[in-house]
């Protein structure tokens, strides 16, 4: 298994002679093609970096042992630090602290090697067939059943036995393929299952479940406030007969780990991990905002154009980001959530599973399991999780 | 055919079909020439447009390329639904993608609109050597549903074109008519016609 620690400095990768790449490692599609964030900096610019990363060390400790007690005294401060953006080089260890995956991992050692080893999925081969197709164009996973595809596969074969009601569904590559390139595969497996099943935050598993019921609940939410955010926005889509599914499923899908440029994802997901999903809505809503006055006058298939190709500008987190964070979306959220549930039936996966897993990091008396072999009980609803 | 010259009718187009079977790949040939082999997965959907002549009159496809696994099925529908034609794809190399569409074509005759236009293709027809489905089996699949069926090559190019140019030739022959607005195959509300009909005669 691929070790690659996430405090170890930016370490290249084996790069493919006659391939330029970008600072991320993608290789670049065009010959001047910009990457948000320059790669020759000025001294200046480099010092204050070098401040920068200084005093998220201090205030993470050796091996994040300050981390929590710092979160805990000063949460402000540090929703303010997260939402300038998290070292690079400090980003996998601090995403591993703000999604709890840390804990999952230390309280559950040895899990992800019988995973992956031991057990065997019905997902396997779904799994193969999409690997070569998640990121072609970053040099870590382009190498045919090198060691990135190998990890990807791993991580992907292990949630799928982990979780066999999820299984695996196209997207969760994105999500994996992400962690990845800032973690090593035992702590990127934990970081997706912090995710879906709710360390922190609300699980998104329900993004993946049969019926993808977390997209549509998501999607109904985005559309009304769309309308409610940028009223005339959302009159011209309606008249147009566009509606968010056709543009921004892949956004909840993925978490902007598709298609968006790299620097802008990471930068989302940093705030993401730290504050939960209303970081995508406020940036979707950002990102309409930003473009409204061009969106406005297009027609059909022009809009669904502009939808999925969004100027440059928009995509600097510098310029996105403030904006997204100036769009207030909680208490609505949960309405709509509450709305959405009354009309469907409330069957949606509710935080039951996150209270539990909550639990199971508070008191360190619970440890994960893994669905045994493949003879299921299927009338066993709980979670995945032993007392 | 019919008369007048420069009548464009657009016509909403899916593609249907299991994963990895190379839909968007049939389509980004179709639409812009071009084959990469890894083809990133498509997440939720992609719209693409082309406009094609047939004889003295233009089709221009409206085309929703839908995410494969059957996970996905959920957000199938609202592409499906109004659409003037779909192309149902399937992988001559894997047994089960052809099963998968075959499944398609049900849904499409339960839930779809009769009077859409069903094209079943078999992708990857290069890869000869790993075949497991035979064309013969296809055809007589297709003739006995009322499909049309060309086994095609997003990578060589073959068929590409021609399945799509059929599709436009019998939606303007199961169409012929001439409105002065265009004929509307797809959707949504009028507007979206580009010729300068409204002069004519």
């Amino acid at each position: 298994m691929e070790k690659k620690r996430a405090n170890d400095e930016f370490e290249p990768g084996p790069i493919l002679p006659s391939q330029s790449v970008d600072r991320f490692e993608f290789i670049k599609q065009e010959q001047n093609s910009s990457e948000g964030l320059s790669t020759s900096r000025s001294a200046n610019e480099h010092e204050r970096e070098e401040r920068r990363i200084r005093k998220w060390r201090k205030i993470i400790g050796v091996g994040g042992s300050d981390w929590k007690q710092y979160v805990r005294r000063k949460p402000h401060v540090v929703k303010k630090l997260i939402r300038k953006g998290i070292p690079d080089c400090l980003r996998g260890l601090v995403w591993q602290l703000i999604s709890g995956s840390r804990d999952l991992l230390l309280m559950n050692p040895g899990v992800y090697e019988q995973l992956v080893i031991y057990e065997t999925s019905a997902s396997e081969l779904d799994i193969i067939r999409d690997i070569s197709r998640t990121f072609p164009s970053h040099v870590f996973f382009q190498q045919r059943h090198g060691p990135g595809q190998r990890s990807l596969y791993n991580v992907l074969k292990a949630y799928s036995v982990y979780d066999r009601d999820v299984g695996y569904v196209q997207g969760m590559g994105f999500l994996a393929g992400l962690l990845l390139l800032y973690m090593s595969e035992e702590d990127a497996f934990w970081l997706l299952v912090a995710l879906l099943k709710g360390a922190v935050h609300a699980p998104m598993e329900g993004l993946y479940l049969a019926g993808l019921p977390l997209v549509q609940q998501y999607l109904f939410q985005f559309e009304q406030l769309v309308k409610e955010h940028s009223p005339k926005l959302g009159q011209h889509f309606s008249e147009e007969m566009i509606n968010p599914s056709m543009y921004a499923s892949q956004w909840f899908i993925t978490l902007f780990s598709y298609s968006f440029p790299f620097p802008l994802a990471l930068r989302i997901w940093d705030v993401f991990l730290f504050e939960g999903v209303k970081v995508v809505f406020k940036v979707g809503l950002a990102l309409l905002k930003f473009c409204h006055d061009d969106l406005i006058k297009l027609p059909f298939e022009k809009l669904i154009h502009a939808l999925r190709n969004f100027p440059e500008d928009a995509m600097n987190p510098d310029t996105l980001l403030p904006l997204a964070f100036s769009v207030k979306v909680s208490k609505r959220l949960e309405e709509l959530q509450q709305e959405y549930e009354k009309r469907n039936g409330g069957t949606l996966p509710k935080a039951g599973s996150t209270n539990r897993l909550l639990q199971a990091i508070k008191h360190k008396e619970l440890s994960i399991k893994p669905e045994r072999s493949n003879c299921v009980q299927k009338d066993d609803p709980s979670p995945r999780i032993l007392h | 055919m019919a008369t007048s010259g420069n009548n464009i009718k657009s016509a909403k187009l899916v593609l249907l079909g299991d994963a990895g079977t190379g839909k968007s790949s049939l389509v980004l040939r179709f639409v812009k020439g071009q084959f990469v082999e890894f083809q990133e997965s498509t997440i939720g959907a992609a719209f693409f447009s082309q406009t094609l002549a047939v004889n003295d009159q233009t089709v221009k496809f409206e085309i929703w390329d839908t995410a494969g696994q059957e996970r996905y099925h959920s957000l199938a529908p609202m592409y499906y639904r109004g659409a003037a034609a779909a192309v149902i794809v399937y992988d001559i190399t894997n047994w089960a993608t052809f099963m998968r569409a075959r499944k398609w074509v049900q849904e499409l005759q339960a839930q779809g609109s009769p009077s859409t236009i069903m094209a079943l293709a078999g992708n990857k027809a290069d890869l000869l050597e790993a075949r497991q489905v035979s064309a013969e089996e296809a055809q007589t699949y297709a003739q006995e549903n009322g499909l049309f069926f060309m086994e095609t090559s997003a990578k060589t190019a073959s068929n590409v074109n021609d399945i799509f140019y059929q599709i436009a030739k019998r939606l303007l022959q199961s169409h012929p008519v001439q409105n002065p607005q265009g004929m509307i195959l797809s959707d949504r509300p009028a507007q979206r016609v580009v010729s300068t009909t409204s002069c004519c005669s």
